[in-house]
C-alpha cells in the first residue's frame, strides 16, 4: 500500500479548467488517504512543472504519484519518465483522463463534468494506492525489418534500413517493383519520369547487401510481436527459370516467345488500355526477367518451345522469416468511377486521369482515343473524393494530389501535342504551397478554369458523336456553360488498395477514409497502435511523391531506433498463477492466444505457469479460470474493484 | 574566441518543431547532437499556437513534452540565444562553423525562474511573444511555458537600474556576460530556420496599424490560447466583444504583387480552426471567412473545413479590395462576391487578415560564401525531391521543415524525419 | 441520471471515446470508463461488483475484430457478457444492464450513440 501520493490536477491550459472546477476536484481529494499532496498545474506537462514534481516527489518522499489531465496516450510515458528522473518507479505513476473523457466530452454540462472528474481522480488514486514497483522486461530483438511493398515508399524505407545496418527483406505482391511510381511519366516538379526515379532505386536496392528483395511475394501470416515478429513468406513463382537470363540469345527468343503466346489480356500497367499476352514483360520495368500470368496462361506450351527456361511448373515456395519490426508501404489504387458517373463506362472518352497518364506515354505524335484525335480536353475534378453534397459515395476526404496531378497532366498534354485546349471543372484549385506554379503556369499558358460548388456539379452528355459537359459556372456569376469536347479525364482521386490482407494480418487499425491509420498524426505519425509495425507512404493516406519519401524516411529511421539496439523494453503487464489456488484444467491455456501457459508442478498438484517471455498480457485467460487463481498486473481484482468503488461512490 | 573545438555527431539549426524532431529522431539513433536555437526558448512557432488542426489538440500539450525531451535528452545539447554561422563543409565530408552565444546577462543555471526581476524592472516594452498585444519588462521570462524557463535581460531597452540585480533571490543576474564565441565541428548539418510571417503593414489597402480593430491571425491565435493576455477576445480599439468577425485569406500569399505567388498551406485550415474555436470562445459572433480557394487537402482537413461549415462560420467566395474604418471602429469591406459577379460592401466589427508564411532569408547566409542555395522564393532548394527530399546542394546538408517551403505541422515533422534519416545514412556512409 | 461503466480498451475502443471528448460529441457524464488491455479479460465478477456498488448498466466496449492479440475477441467477449447474463439472470436482474458492441479506434460516433442509447433505457426501466 503507497502512503504518499503526489496528485497533480491539470488545467491544460483553460482546456480542463473551462469546464471542470480544478479548485473543487483538488478540494474535494486532498484528504483522500494516501494523498501527501494535491496541487493545480497550468500544464502539467510544461518542463517547469515536471521538474517541481520531480523536486517534490524527492522532497516529500512521494511513492505514488496522479496527474489528472489529458488522455494517457498523449502523454503516459512523459509522466512515467518525470516519476523516473526523481527516483519513482514508473509503474507507481497513474494518469487519470479529464479532458478527452470529461472536460471535453461533458463541455455542455460543467458541474457534472467536475463531479466525474473528481470521481475520476479517486479511482486513479486508489489504482496508484495499490501500484506496485515494477520491472520492464527487456527481450532481444532482431534487427531485420519486412518492408511491405516495393514502390517508391518500401523501396525508400528499405534503402534507409539497409544503409544504417539494418538487414531488410522487401516484398511486393506484384513481380515487378516500382508500384505506382513506375506508371507515371514526367513527374512534376523536377522533370524526370517514374521510370527513371524506380531504375535507380531498384539498382540500389540490388546491390544492397542488406536488402532481400521477393517479388510476386505475399505475407501470409504473422506470429510474435515487436521485436520477434514471426512472418510468413508465400513467394510466386514468374515461371521461368531464375538464370534464364544468363543465356546470350535468351532475349531474342523471349520476344520470340511472347509473340507467339496466343493469350491476350487487358493490361493492369496501362489501366486497361492495352493488352498483353500471359507471358509478359513491360518495356523498362524491374525486374527485367518476364513472368507467366498463370490465371490467363492456357498452358499451350508454344512459349516453352522457343523458350525451354520457361517452366510454368515451377511453384511457389514458402519462407518463415523473424523480423524485429514491419514497415506496411502498400500504396494506393486509383479511385475506379463506378459505371455511369460522369459518363464513365457509358461514353466512349471518358477516362480517368490515371488511364490518361499511361496514354500520353504510350502515344506517338498525335493524342488519340478512341479513333479520335484529341484536342479539347474537359478536366473533371475530385472526381471520387469530397463526395458531399449531390455526390453520392462514401468518399468524405479531399484526396490531396488530384488537382496537381491532374492540372500536370494537363500541361504535359499541351507540351507534347499540338493544339491541345485544357477545360478544368474544379471544385476550387488545391494547388497548396509551392505547387501552385503549376497552376500558374497551365493559366498563363490558356488553360480554362471553371468551378461549381457541390450543389452543382458538371454533367456529362452524349449525342451524334458528340461529348458535352455543361456545368454552372460559379466564376461568371452561376452561368451555365456547356462545352463540346474530345475527350473527359476524370480527375481521380487515390483509395485505399482493394486487398485488404496486409492489414488483416498486421491488425492496422483504418481511419473513417478506410487509410490505414497512424496512433496521432503530430505525435506518433508513422506507428500504429501496433507496437513495431509502421506505415509509410499513402498506404495511410493521399499523398504526392516528395510526401511519400518524408514519411518513408521517418518510418525508416523510427524503426530503425526501435529495433536497432538488440534490445527492446516491453509493458510489464502479465499474467500471474495464483499456485496455491490453481487445479491445472487447462482452460487458460485454451484461451490463450499466445499459448503462453506451461504446465508446472507445485506442492504435488499440476499447476498452470505464465510464460512471461511470450505474455502479451491481453488477460484473455483470466475470465475462463474456474477458480479465480489469475491476476493481471495492473488489472488485479484488487486494483480494478478499488477503482469500481470509487467511480461509485 | 575560446580554442577549445567542440565535435558533434550533428548540429541542428533551429529549435522549432522541425528541428525538435530532427534532433530527437537522430539522438534516438545514438548520435550526438547540437540543437542551435536563436531565440531565448526553443519551441518555434508552434509553441505560440492556441489549438492545432485538424485533431484540436492544443499546441503547447504536443509542444511542451517534446521541447522537454529535446532538453533533457541524454543525447542531445541545446545552445538558446545562439547562432551556428560560418559554416563550412571540409574536404572529408565533415563541417565546422561558429556557434556564438549571446549573452541573457543571466546565468542560466542559476536562475530559476521566480520572476522577481520581471517584478522590479521599471522598463515595459511591447511583448513580442504576444505580438504586440500587451507588454513586457526588460528583464523577464520569454513566456510561461518557454524552456528553458530562465529570465533575460533586453539589453537593447534595459536602462542599467539595477533593480533586477537587486531583486534576483539567486544572484543569477550578470551584466559582466560577453558574447562566446565557440568553434563546433560536425559529421553533417540539417537547416531547420522555419519561416516569417508575412508582415501585412505593406498592404495598405488592408489598414493594419492605421485601423485598430484590423488584426493578424497570429494577434488573434495569441487572443484563442490558454495563456492569452486577456483571458478572452476582445478587438483592439475599444476592448469590446465582437461578433461579426471576418476572415480575409490569402494576405500576402498568392499575389505577384508582393513577390510571393505562392500558397502557404496553412492558412485556410488555420482560419477554419479559429472560426470554429471563435465559435465556442463566442458562441453569438458571426465569422465570415473570404477566401479564393480553400486548401484543405491534408488528412482530415476536408472533414476539418466541413466541420467548420457545420458549426456556421460562413464562407464567402470572394478577394477582398479595401478595408475602411467607421467612426465606431466598425470596418467596411468592400469585396468582389464572385459567385455573384458583383461588387459588394459588408460591416464587421473585427477583421482578421489571415497571414501567410515567407522564407526565412537567415538560411541563406548561415554558410561560408553564401554556398547554400535557395530557390526562387527564397526557401532551400530540395535539389533532389523524387529520391532524398531533404537534401540541398551540399552534400551532408539537409533541410527540415519550413525551411524548404510553406508547410503546416504533419509535413514538417514528416520533413523532419527525411532529414534525419538523411543525415544518419550519410553519417554512417562516412564511419 | 443513471450511472453506466464503461469497460474500454486501451489500443482500440478508448481511442474512439478520446475521439468523442476531443469533438466534443457529447454523453451522459455519468458514464465512467475503465481501460484494460482487452475486452476479453473482463471477469465477471468485475461487472457483478459494479452492479453491487450501485452502476445502473456496464457497456463492455469490445475490441471487435480490430483486437490486436486473437481473431477469438468478439466470440470470447461475448461468451463473458453471456455468463454474466446467467449470473443476473440467477438474481433475478435485468439482462439487459449488461451491453456490449465493438467499438473501433475511430468509432467515436458509435460510442456516443451506444452509451446515449443505453442509458435512456435504463432512465426508462427505473
Amino acid at each position: 500500500m503507497k502512503k504518499r501520493i503526489g496528485v497533480y490536477i491539470c488545467e491544460c491550459g483553460s482546456n480542463i479548467s473551462d469546464y471542470v472546477d480544478v479548485e473543487k476536484v483538488r478540494d474535494a481529494v486532498k484528504d483522500e488517504e494516501g494523498v501527501a499532496l494535491a496541487k493545480i498545474t497550468m500544464f502539467a506537462c510544461a518542463d517547469s512543472t515536471q521538474q517541481e514534481i520531480v523536486n517534490d516527489i524527492k522532497e516529500e518522499k512521494l511513492d505514488g504519484m496522479v496527474v489528472a489531465s489529458c488522455s494517457p496516450k498523449l502523454h503516459l510515458f512523459t509522466f512515467r519518465n518525470v516519476a523516473e528522473r526523481a527516483g519513482m518507479n514508473k509503474y507507481n505513476y497513474v494518469q487519470s483522463n479529464i479532458r478527452e473523457q470529461v472536460s471535453w466530452a461533458h463541455s455542455d454540462k460543467p458541474a457534472e463534468a467536475t463531479e466525474k472528474a473528481i470521481r475520476s481522480v479517486k479511482a486513479a488514486i486508489a489504482r496508484a494506492m495499490l501500484s506496485e514497483a515494477l520491472v520492464s522486461p527487456v527481450i532481444s530483438s532482431e534487427n531485420v525489418a519486412l518492408v511491405v511493398g516495393a514502390g517508391i515508399a518500401g523501396m525508400r524505407t528499405a534503402l534507409d534500413m539497409a544503409n544504417t545496418g539494418t538487414k531488410v527483406y522487401l516484398i511486393d505482391s506484384d513481380h515487378f517493383v516500382g508500384g505506382r511510381t513506375a506508371q507515371w511519366g514526367e513527374i512534376f516538379p523536377t522533370g524526370e519520369t517514374g521510370r527513371e526515379v524506380i531504375t535507380g532505386f531498384y539498382d540500389e536496392v540490388i546491390k544492397n547487401e542488406n536488402i532481400i528483395l521477393h517479388t510476386g511475394c505475399k505475407a501470409v501470416s504473422k506470429a510474435g510481436s515487436v521485436g520477434n515478429f514471426d512472418i510468413k513468406l508465400k513467394i510466386g513463382s514468374r515461371g521461368i527459370k531464375m538464370d534464364a537470363a544468363a543465356s546470350g540469345d535468351f532475349d531474342e527468343r523471349l520476344e520470340k516467345a511472347i509473340a507467339a503466346c496466343p493469350v491476350s489480356v487487358a493490361d493492369d500497367f496501362d489501366f486497361g488500355l492495352t493488352n498483353r499476352k500471359a507471358l509478359y514483360r513491360s518495356d523498362g520495368r524491374m525486374p527485367a526477367l518476364p513472368v507467366v500470368d498463370r490465371e490467363n496462361c492456357t498452358k499451350c506450351g508454344e512459349c516453352v518451345k522457343i523458350c525451354p527456361e520457361i517452366d510454368i511448373q515451377i511453384e511457389e515456395t514458402y519462407e518463415e522469416i523473424k523480423v524485429g519490426s514491419v514497415i506496411v508501404a502498400t500504396g494506393f489504387d486509383p479511385y475506379e468511377p463506378s459505371e455511369g458517373e460522369f459518363g464513365y463506362g457509358e461514353i466512349n472518352n471518358v477516362i480517368t486521369l490515371q488511364q490518361f497518364r499511361r496514354l500520353i506515354e504510350i502515344s506517338g505524335e498525335k493524342l488519340t482515343y478512341g479513333d479520335r484525335e484529341i484536342k479539347t480536353i474537359a478536366w473533371i475534378f475530385c472526381v471520387g473524393s469530397r463526395q458531399t453534397g449531390v455526390l453520392k459515395g462514401e468518399n468524405k476526404y479531399c484526396s490531396r494530389h488530384c488537382c496537381t496531378s491532374g492540372i500536370h497532366a494537363a500541361v504535359l498534354a499541351r507540351k507534347k501535342f499540338d493544339g491541345i485546349t485544357n477545360i478544368h471543372f474544379t471544385r476550387g484549385v488545391r494547388t497548396y504551397g509551392k505547387l501552385e506554379t503549376i497552376y500558374e503556369e497551365s493559366s498563363v499558358a490558356g488553360d480554362i478554369y471553371l468551378q461549381s460548388y457541390d450543389d452543382s456539379v458538371p454533367v456529362v452528355s452524349h449525342e451524334n458523336g458528340i461529348i458535352n459537359v455543361k456545368v454552372d459556372d460559379i466564376l461568371t456569376g452561376d452561368r451555365e456553360m456547356e462545352i463540346d469536347v474530345d475527350l473527359v479525364v476524370l480527375v481521380t482521386g487515390m483509395v485505399p488498395r482493394a486487398d485488404k490482407t496486409i492489414g488483416d494480418i498486421m491488425k492496422i487499425p483504418t481511419g473513417l477514409d478506410k487509410f490505414f491509420n497512424e496512433v496521432h498524426p503530430k505525435l506518433k505519425p508513422v506507428e500504429t497502435v501496433m507496437d513495431g509495425i509502421f506505415l509509410a507512404g499513402t498506404a495511410q493516406g493521399p499523398k504526392n511523391i516528395t510526401e511519400t519519401l518524408n514519411v518513408s524516411h521517418s518510418a525508416a529511421i523510427k524503426a530503425h531506433a526501435l529495433i536497432s539496439g538488440g534490445e527492446i523494453e516491453l509493458e510489464p503487464t502479465m499474467a500471474k498463477i495464483d499456485k496455491k489456488l490453481c487445479e491445472w484444467c487447462g482452460k487458460c491455456l485454451e484461451a490463450c492466444p499466445f499459448k503462453s501457459i506451461d504446465k508446472e508442478e507445485y506442492e504435488g498438484k499440476t499447476v498452470a505457469v505464465v510464460n512471461t517471455s511470450t505474455c502479451k498480457g491481453c488477460g484473455m485467460c483470466l475470465p475462463p479460470c474456474p477458480v479465480n487463481a489469475i491476476q493481471l498486473t495492473g488489472f488485479s481484482d484488487r486494483e480494478i474493484i478499488s477503482m469500481i468503488d470509487a467511480l461509485a461512490e | 574566441m575560446t580554442p577549445d573545438e567542440v565535435k558533434y555527431d550533428v548540429v541542428v539549426v533551429g529549435g522549432g518543431i522541425a528541428g525538435q524532431e530532427a534532433a530527437l529522431n537522430l539522438a534516438n539513433s545514438d548520435q550526438q547532437v547540437l540543437l542551435v536555437e536563436k531565440d531565448l526558448s526553443i519551441g518555434g512557432h508552434m509553441i505560440h499556437l492556441s489549438k492545432v488542426f485538424p485533431t484540436l489538440d492544443c499546441g503547447a500539450c504536443i509542444t511542451t513534452p517534446k521541447m522537454s525531451e529535446t532538453v533533457r535528452h541524454p543525447n542531445i545539447r541545446v545552445s538558446t540565444f545562439s547562432e551556428f554561422t560560418e559554416i563550412e563543409r571540409l574536404s572529408d565530408g565533415t563541417f565546422t562553423g561558429l556557434l556564438t552565444r549571446h549573452p541573457k546577462y543571466v546565468i542560466e543555471k542559476d536562475c530559476t525562474g521566480c520572476q522577481d526581476c520581471e517584478d522590479a524592472c521599471p522598463v515595459v516594452v511591447k511583448d513580442q511573444y504576444q505580438y504586440g498585444l500587451v507588454g513586457r519588462k526588460a528583464a523577464y521570462v520569454p513566456f510561461s511555458i518557454s524552456n528553458p524557463r530562465v529570465a533575460a535581460i533586453d539589453i537593447e531597452n534595459c536602462i542599467l537600474c539595477g533593480a533586477c540585480e537587486r531583486a534576483c533571490p539567486a544572484d543569477a543576474i550578470d551584466f559582466t556576460q560577453k558574447i562566446e564565441k565557440t568553434k563546433v565541428s560536425a559529421g553533417t548539418v540539417i537547416i531547420a530556420t522555419g519561416f516569417n510571417l508575412f508582415d501585412p503593414d505593406v498592404i495598405e489597402k488592408y489598414g493594419l496599424g492605421k485601423h485598430r480593430n484590423v488584426i493578424t491571425s497570429m494577434q488573434m491565435e495569441r487572443q484563442l490560447v490558454p495563456t492569452r493576455p486577456y483571458n478572452n477576445v476582445l478587438r483592439p480599439k475599444d476592448g469590446k466583444m465582437p461578433d461579426n468577425i471576418a476572415y480575409v485569406l490569402c494576405v500576402g500569399s498568392r499575389d505577384q504583387t508582393l513577390g510571393n505567388p505562392i500558397c502557404s498551406q496553412v492558412c485556410c485550415m488555420y482560419s477554419a480552426k479559429q472560426g470554429q474555436l471563435l465559435m465556442g470562445a463566442l458562441p453569438m459572433a458571426d465569422v465570415t471567412i473570404y477566401y479564393l480557394h480553400i486548401r484543405a487537402f491534408g488528412k482530415g482537413f476536408e472533414e476539418f473545413y466541413q466541420q467548420s461549415i457545420g458549426m456556421g462560420v460562413e464562407y464567402v467566395k470572394g478577394k477582398v479590395g479595401t478595408i475602411d474604418e467607421k467612426e465606431n471602429g466598425d470596418l467596411v469591406l468592400r469585396y468582389e462576391d464572385i459567385r455573384e459577379g458583383s461588387i459588394k460592401e459588408a460591416t464587421h466589427d473585427l477583421v482578421v487578415l489571415s497571414v501567410g508564411m515567407l522564407a526565412n532569408p537567415e538560411a541563406g547566409t548561415l554558410f561560408m560564401n553564401n554556398a547554400l542555395e535557395l530557390d526562387e522564393f527564397g526557401y532551400i532548394r530540395q535539389v533532389d525531391m523524387l529520391r532524398n527530399p531533404a537534401s540541398t546542394n551540399i552534400e551532408g546538408v539537409f533541410v527540415a521543415g519550413t525551411a524548404s517551403g510553406p508547410m503546416d505541422i504533419p509535413d514538417s515533422i514528416a520533413s523532419s524525419g527525411a532529414a534525419a534519416a538523411e543525415a544518419l545514412s550519410y553519417l554512417k556512409r562516412k564511419s | 441520471m443513471s450511472s453506466i461503466l464503461v469497460f474500454s480498451t486501451e489500443k482500440i475502443s478508448d481511442p474512439a471515446i478520446d475521439l468523442a471528448g476531443l469533438l466534443k460529441q457529447h454523453y451522459p457524464p455519468t458514464v465512467y470508463t475503465i481501460s484494460v488491455p482487452c475486452s476479453s479479460g473482463i471477469k465477471p465478477a468485475w461487472i457483478m461488483h459494479a452492479f453491487e456498488k450501485g452502476f445502473d448498466g456496464v457497456f463492455i466496449a469490445a475490441d471487435g475484430t480490430d483486437c490486436p492479440f486473437s481473431e477469438t475477441c468478439t466470440e470470447k467477449t461475448a461468451e463473458i457478457v453471456a455468463r454474466t447474463h446467467e449470473i443476473m439472470e440467477e438474481k433475478g436482474m435485468d439482462k439487459a444492464r449488461l451491453r456490449m458492441a465493438a467499438i473501433c479506434s475511430v468509432c467515436s460516433q458509435a460510442f456516443v450513440k451506444q452509451v446515449s442509447g443505453f442509458s435512456e433505457y435504463l432512465e426508462g426501466s427505473d
